[in-house]
């Protein structure tokens, strides 16, 4: 049963930065060509590193979509990069500015990977060099994740719901669960929604230490995959209300149609190879949207490269999937822009909403052998032209999290179905 | 589908002791579990006092194969989980465990995994990280840890927003339910003092004596100057009423509003005005429909900060006026000390406000800043109905939940 105009959230706006793309056009561009993002880092130093390549933004100018007035100091490079495409979210919404009227009842809620971990790594070197009293603590006040979403609420001026998600990387996914949410129960009508994450040594030192990075580049569901490949983005989708939406005349891009939230309980971070918690997380998702898994025309995997997770989610289709698993594209956009970690949900989450607005089926790229045990459609030729109605994404962390969330073509009588 | 929310159950660790048998007569006895910190040396820095959880023994409540692979917070939060889900007599099982879910809040995780992670890439080198201990630096690891003790496999956040990450985890938790979403939620936060944070904070100058004066916990106090940091967990088992009055559970109290809102401020500063969090109270009073005038009790989020106190007292001024039945206002962290993520310890403690008729007082509030009915001294005896818990921070983020009695 389709839900009352009233509980049905859209999305009017979308902003990015990341590895292959400074906004919504170049990505939509990007993805279609299959751009690897992939390639030495050079934001810090690697040479003492493992590997060497992630999937970095080259040459990050907050000021392409940030106005000279605002002031940057005291934000971290994710604080910046997630105000670069809240803006370019706003404009495409119409709300640049946020129109007083509409501020009280405008929130945002972020989800955070490593916060402003960047910044604060020379903060812990002259620390450890030199102690307490050497050390200039108030490099430390944009570490925490909630420095961003602060950030964005006190630039838009903004009073409605603040929140932010920490969940790995499923942070992303799961803020745009909770600002649906938000709206649906009439919280707000309208949020900032999103997720920022910035490349930095002690998190490329982590995944190193897992020995979870391919030295080259990731390649999803491909017979020789070597691990993941670490990436950074913003991606920020403006939810609101559709009664809000139709009153302002936006320009409806999606809807948010369900999504779901479950835990392996299993393993820190290995995931469960019975691929429970994820197959639950996909049918709690559809459920959630009033769907049957016949009505999903496309999966944006989890598909991070790393052998654990490609053959649990294979196995987690499948079986949410039945027979028609094998027809279904799965496509990891992870294999271009990178594992963006906290910010990944919520990047895919465009790559999704690019899809069914430009019309598309986003590439996975590096898929070089074929997987006996991966046998799904992995859409390894590269892009296609289709014209999906709904789209399903999946984001599954550490801590044995996994989160999936639906998004639709918008049609006034509800999304189109089977 | 919007269900009823009641809190079931409850588990807290605490500097005032471990469970509400612990807390909750010392709270009514005005201790405070403030005193010279113990755990590392503060004779380098402008503070000296911290209210440390000391009579904890994660053994009693988390099996050992499972500890060892976990921190400090996480054994808090694992043991907080079983004991809420114990008091709330739910046995996880097969038929249960999908539809029980956890939210947590904790402000900043635990910082020392941090600090050490990175004293190991810098001064070793990044190919001495050790794999190991990777797990538990992210913020959800507690989360994750509980559910695999517990076995739950339901709904499964964290939330990391300063000083409301417990109660927007709170908040987030019962949506969750209202909605259908899950039937029971265990939500909470915690927080634990480390040495490298609370040098950050003394060099911040965010801790008591700020003015260099006397130190100590003075919530609402015309001579605070400053919080004293705290450490502790707490978590409410919250569960959809009628599953929980059909399998014979007894509530504490219900949820039955609440509200979010932000303001403008500087992202480790505090706003101007209290706009923002008199908005969050009033959404919260409107979901619950109950006027002002029906609140019977405040939890108030005062931690003896110069402006954050003086902010939250202007806001209720303004929302219950200056006269009549205003609500008795109340602080723990005169005892707890600031624990960021308290709003778990917090919103047990209104709970058995509202069940038990009494109000505790406010450790360390002898000279209120303004004439609200601040609780101090003594308990006082009163029967509410409905009770505010007001979750404010720094940044300019509240959330707000009203709850009811029974």
């Amino acid at each position: 049963m389709p839900h009352r105009d009233d509980q049905r959230v859209v999305v009017t706006g979308l902003g990015t930065v990341n590895a292959i793309a400074g906004n919504p056009g170049e990505f939509a561009e990007a993805l279609r060509r299959g751009r690897c993002g992939i390639g030495p880092i050079s934001l810090f130093d690697t040479s003492r590193f493992r590997t060497r390549n992630g999937a970095q933004i080259g040459h990050f100018d907050p000021r392409s979509a940030i106005p000279g007035h605002i002031p940057l100091k005291r934000m971290s490079r994710a604080d910046r990069m997630a105000l670069a495409a809240a803006f370019q979210a706003l404009t495409q919404a119409g709300l640049c500015p946020v129109p007083e009227a509409l501020r009280d009842e405008t929130g945002v809620v972020i989800g955070g990977g490593a916060g402003g971990l960047l910044e604060a790594e020379s903060f812990f070197q002259d620390y450890l060099e030199r102690g307490g009293r050497g050390a200039r603590f108030s490099r430390l006040a944009p570490v925490s994740c909630a420095s961003t979403a602060n950030h964005l609420t006190r630039v838009f001026r903004l009073a409605g719901p603040k929140a932010t998600i920490m969940t790995a990387c499923s942070s992303g996914a799961t803020a745009i669960g909770l600002g649906r949410d938000l709206i649906r129960s009439g919280a707000a009508r309208a949020i900032i929604a999103g997720g920022t994450e910035s490349l930095c040594r002690m998190t490329f030192a982590s995944f190193n230490a897992l020995k979870a990075v391919d030295p080259a580049y990731c390649r999803p569901f491909s017979g020789n995959r070597a691990g993941l490949s670490l990436g950074e983005a913003a991606g920020i989708l403006i939810l609101e209300s559709l009664p809000q939406a139709l009153r302002r005349g936006a320009v409806i891009l999606g809807e948010v149609l369900g999504y779901g939230v479950t835990c392996d309980s299993h393993h820190m971070t290995a995931p469960d190879t019975g691929a429970a918690g994820a197959v639950r997380s996909m049918r709690t998702a559809l459920a959630d949207a009033g769907l049957d898994a016949a009505d999903v025309d496309t999966i944006n995997a989890h598909g991070t490269g790393t052998e654990a997770n490609d053959l649990m989610e294979t196995r987690a289709i499948r079986e949410v999937f039945g027979a028609r698993a094998g027809r279904i594209p799965v496509s990891s956009t992870k294999s271009m822009h990178g594992h963006t970690l906290g910010a990944a949900g919520a990047l895919e989450a465009v790559v999704s909403l690019l899809a069914i607005t430009e019309g598309f089926i986003p590439p996975t790229i590096h898929c070089e052998t074929r997987d006996p045990e991966c046998d799904l459609d992995y859409v390894t030729e590269g892009a296609r032209r289709a014209a999906p109605h709904v789209v399903l994404s999946n984001s599954f962390a550490f801590g044995g999290n996994n989160t999936t969330v639906i998004f639709g073509r918008y049609r006034p009588e509800g999304v189109r179905r089977g | 589908m919007d269900r009823r929310v009641v809190v079931t159950g409850m588990g807290m660790v605490t500097p005032l002791g471990v469970g509400r048998e612990a807390l909750w007569p010392a709270l009514l006895r005005g201790e405070t579990g403030v005193r010279e910190v113990e755990g590392f040396s503060t004779a380098h820095l402008a503070s000296h006092l911290g209210a440390e959880v000391r009579a904890f023994e994660p053994r009693d409540f988390v099996s050992l194969k499972n500890l060892r692979k976990m921190d400090r917070l996480s054994a808090m939060v694992t043991a907080c989980a079983r004991m809420a889900l114990d008091d709330a007599g739910i046995r996880i099982t097969e038929a249960n465990r999908d539809r029980v879910g956890i939210m947590m809040g904790t402000a900043f995780g635990n910082t020392e995994l941090k600090v050490n992670s990175a004293r190991i890439l810098f001064s070793e080198g990044p190919n001495r990280v050790n794999p190991i201990h990777v797990p538990n630096t992210v913020m959800n690891a507690p989360a994750g840890h509980a559910s695999i003790e517990t076995g739950i496999r339901g709904v499964n956040t964290t939330v990391n927003h300063l000083a409301v990450s417990a109660e927007t985890a709170l908040v987030y938790g019962a949506m969750e339910i209202r909605r259908g979403a899950a039937d029971v939620v265990l939500a909470g936060g915690a927080d634990i003092l480390s040495t490298f944070f609370y040098e950050a904070l003394t060099r911040f100058r965010a801790l008591s004596p700020t003015d260099g004066g006397m130190e100590g916990a003075k919530p609402f106090d015309c001579a605070r100057n400053g919080p004293v940091m705290g450490e502790g967990c707490g978590i409410l088992c919250l569960e959809a009423e009628d599953p929980a009055r059909e399998r014979g559970a007894a509530p504490y109290a219900g949820v039955t509003g609440w509200g979010l809102g932000s303001s403008p401020a500087p992202p480790t500063g505090w706003p101007e005005d209290p706009r923002g969090f008199i908005l969050a109270v009033e959404r919260s009073l409107a979901m619950a429909g109950v006027a002002p005038g029906e609140i019977g009790c405040i939890q108030a989020a005062g931690n003896g900060g110069r402006n954050p106190d003086a902010l939250e007292a202007r806001a209720y001024e303004k929302i219950f006026g200056c006269g009549g039945a205003r609500p008795l206002i109340t602080s723990i962290k005169g005892a707890t000390g600031e624990i960021f993520a308290a709003g778990g310890i917090r919103a047990a403690v209104l709970a058995l406000c509202l069940r038990e008729g009494v109000v505790p007082p406010t450790a360390g509030l002898t000279t209120p800043l303004c004439p609200l009915p601040f609780v101090t001294g003594e308990p006082r005896q009163r029967q509410v109905t409905h009770g505010l818990l007001s979750g404010v921070s720094f940044g300019g983020a509240y959330a707000c939940l009203v709850m009811q009695r029974g």
